[in-house]
């Protein structure tokens, strides 16, 4: 690549980088202009500085730091989940049976369903009285509160590895039939057991995939807000109030924006470290790999 | 460059001739965008429309309704815009103090005055003063929420019951109307029935539906949240007790697991057979005994009656004209004609909820509507009625105070704990 065609690269970009400066930069340039006021959508002839009070503020905001825990526990524990059903699947659909690609449909369906829709559907299909599952449970014995105090984060998650381990199944398989075929020959003809072969062989080589698959969907699980808006509503008492409802409640009930603001800053950079943190792994990988 | 030149005299000249001869449009009718929910109450304006628009030719009006949820936003943004999107509103009780704060709202005692026969003081005291905010109309009432105990009368009118219950208590079984009662009938329920018929169906739901729910157990044990000079008394010996209370009742004669339940689940639960009782808007009652309606052949079994205590929570929407409206005008005479006595008498008729006096003492509307019966507890209902909460943080409030009951009810807290919470984040929200 000579100078000239740099130089017209450059000016090609500009286009892309003006919309970007458009509709992502200056909403987020105004967000931080806003946290640093006292900004109040009903009282706005009252706007002033309060310089970084709203951040201060939220270090001993106890509704804060509770909706930071229950998004924590609810990223892992539906990461997680997702990510062993994911590759189990994922296992299973990568053999070749007959109807495999019908298989492979049927599974990815919870995926293209809208997830307020899920919430909705999981609202009265979990409910104890008018619920499916619980009147199933209660016939063998069972009786289970889904969205009492103790279990209804649990629930919420379970909804969501529901929902999403498709994706997963979906990312993984992509990556295993991606796999090159002569080191899975070489160990079998070596004698290898098949659970040898997915820890030593299929494990590492799908470990970037593997990766990439976990961070998408940790960023957008930290996003989890229609499950929470159709079926608790954050409750019981704050057990499952999430970052992304408590911002709402603050920014659209409240109407106090630069403090919703100011959380929504947090937000985004505890989300930013783990995305440099899980891209420096990565990195480091394919560089050993 | 001549013919550069050229042209543009061309379009100049064009232009010109255009600002002389073009005349402005001939005036077409007035278009009026009125945001509204997606509820039956809007179905029954809907219906009245065309008469609206053919007593006025030259104004149109075009429904914008929507669910709950996305009204406050969308309201707000068209408060911030230079020129309204809508025309009209309708604001919820705890939105007045907040928008009138704001100075979003028209006023509109000069236009009432102007109108000698509207009579203003028709309106229902409690749902008419909601709309006054600082001794100005800001909202006129469109239809009421206020709640209601809605019974099975079936079951209170059924001989075991009534034997069961006269042999145990000592005397006769009738609604509720103390608090003991209510939670002892409910159990009575439950237990006679054998677990096939709950006492209540509750709606604990954390924010405003428990809020909504418990705050007629608050009045009924003769609390409130706030007293008459604006000090915090949620956290009183008398809110304990009807918050203890309340979480028995929970416990021992709502439907199990019914903690995230809100108004869906209760109209459900009541309309499959499955409670003898639930605290609920008073017109629930026409849905519940429609034959085409979710209760099926239960239709026609329900009875309204005053929550235990007499003292009702009062929810009501107004009407209001966004200070920012283009056409104050058309968009009052709209309003006026929808709650004039003589519309409101239609649209009462056609099944919308009541917030004039003279309608609900019309024999017409008893004949056409549900029955004397029914407007005349409705109106006791809505003559002792007080909202959640009022001024510009009302909103905050019932959010606030709606996650520590729902955390009482759940056992997280202890009911004096959760009041205690609940008032100290009440008292930080009001600046005390």
């Amino acid at each position: 690549m000579n100078r000239r065609d740099r130089a017209l690269g450059r000016w090609l970009l500009l286009p892309l980088l003006g919309l970007l400066a458009l509709v992502q930069g200056y909403p987020i340039a105004f967000a931080a202009y806003i946290s640093f006021h006292d900004y109040q959508l009903t009282a706005l002839d009252q706007v002033r500085w309060v310089g970084l009070a709203q951040y201060q503020g939220l270090a001993n905001n106890s509704s804060y730091w509770n909706a930071v825990m229950n998004t924590l526990i609810f990223v892992s524990g539906a990461v997680t989940l997702e990510l062993i059903l994911g590759l189990a699947l994922a296992l299973l659909l990568h053999r070749p049976v007959p109807g495999q690609n019908a298989f492979r449909a049927i599974v990815l369906m919870p995926m293209f369903i809208t997830p307020i829709a899920v919430g909705l559907m999981f609202r009265f299909l979990l409910n104890s009285q008018l619920g499916i599952i619980p009147l199933a449970l209660r016939s063998i014995g069972v009786e289970i509160d889904w969205f009492g105090p103790n279990l209804a984060l649990f629930s919420l998650i379970l909804i969501d590895v529901w929902q999403w381990t498709p994706l997963m199944t979906l990312f993984l398989l992509a990556g295993l039939e991606a796999l090159p075929t002569e080191p899975f020959e070489a160990a079998r003809v070596d004698g290898a057991s098949g659970f040898q072969i997915f820890r030593y062989l299929t494990l590492p080589l799908l470990r970037p995939v593997i990766l990439a698959a976990v961070l998408i969907r940790m960023l957008d699980a930290f996003r989890v807000f229609e499950y929470v808006y159709a079926i608790t509503r954050g409750g019981p008492g704050e057990r499952t109030e999430t970052i992304l409802f408590h911002i709402y409640r603050v920014g659209f009930l409240y109407f106090r924006l630069g403090e919703a603001s100011a959380m929504a800053f947090t937000l985004a950079a505890v989300i930013l470290i783990l995305v440099v943190a899980l891209f420096y792994i990565l990195r480091r990988q394919e560089a050993w790999a | 460059m001549r013919s550069w030149l050229m042209r543009l005299l061309v379009v100049v000249a064009l232009l010109g001739t255009c600002v002389v001869g073009c005349r402005p449009a001939p005036k077409g009718p007035i278009t009026l965008t009125i945001i509204m929910e997606q509820v039956p109450d809007t179905d029954v304006v809907r219906k009245l429309l065309p008469d609206f628009e053919k007593e006025n030719p030259d104004i149109k009006v075009v429904i914008d309704a929507m669910p709950y949820d996305a009204m406050r936003d969308k309201i707000l943004a068209s408060f911030m815009a230079p020129k309204a999107t809508y025309d009209v509103i309708i604001v919820d009780n705890p939105w007045m103090d907040e928008f009138v704060g704001g100075n979003f709202l028209e006023p509109l005692d000069d236009r009432i005055r102007r109108i000698p026969d509207y009579d203003f003081e028709d309106f229902v005291g409690p749902v008419r003063k909601i709309g006054v905010v600082g001794g100005k109309v800001y909202g006129i009432p469109f239809y009421n929420y206020a709640v209601g105990l809605i019974v099975r009368q079936d079951l209170f009118d059924d001989p075991a019951y009534r034997d069961a219950y006269q042999k145990k208590y000592g005397k006769p079984l009738a609604p509720p109307t103390n608090l003991e009662d209510y939670v002892r009938i409910a159990q009575f329920f439950k237990e006679q029935s054998g677990g096939k018929i709950y006492g209540a169906a509750m709606q604990p739901q954390r924010g405003y539906k428990v809020f909504e729910e418990w705050k007629n157990w608050l009045y009924a044990a003769g609390g409130n949240l706030l007293d008459e000079q604006g000090n915090v008394i949620i956290d009183r010996p008398e809110a304990v007790r009807a918050l203890e209370l309340y979480i028995e009742m929970y416990k021992t004669a709502a439907p199990p697991n019914s903690l995230n339940w809100g108004f869906d689940e209760a109209l459900r639960s009541m309309a499959a057979g499955e409670a003898a009782t639930m605290m609920s808007y008073n017109w629930m009652l026409p849905t519940l005994n429609n034959p085409q309606g979710p209760a099926g052949a239960l239709a026609g079994k329900f009875a309204l009656y005053e929550v235990p205590g007499g003292k009702a929570v009062l929810g009501a929407w107004h009407w209001a004209i966004p200070r920012n409206a283009p056409n104050k005008d058309a968009s009052w005479r709209f309003i006026s004609w929808l709650t004039s006595k003589r519309m409101e008498k239609q649209r009462v008729i056609l099944g919308g909820a009541p917030v004039r006096v003279s309608a609900m003492k019309d024999p017409e509307v008893w004949q056409k509507g549900f029955g004397q019966a029914y407007y005349e507890t409705v109106l006791k209902i809505l003559e002792d009625a007080e909202p959640l909460a009022r001024g510009p943080k009302a909103e905050e409030i019932i959010q606030v105070v709606g996650t520590e009951l729902n955390a009482a009810v759940a056992g997280e807290k202890t009911a004096e704990q959760a009041l205690k919470d609940a008032a100290a984040q009440v008292r930080k929200i009001l600046g005390k």
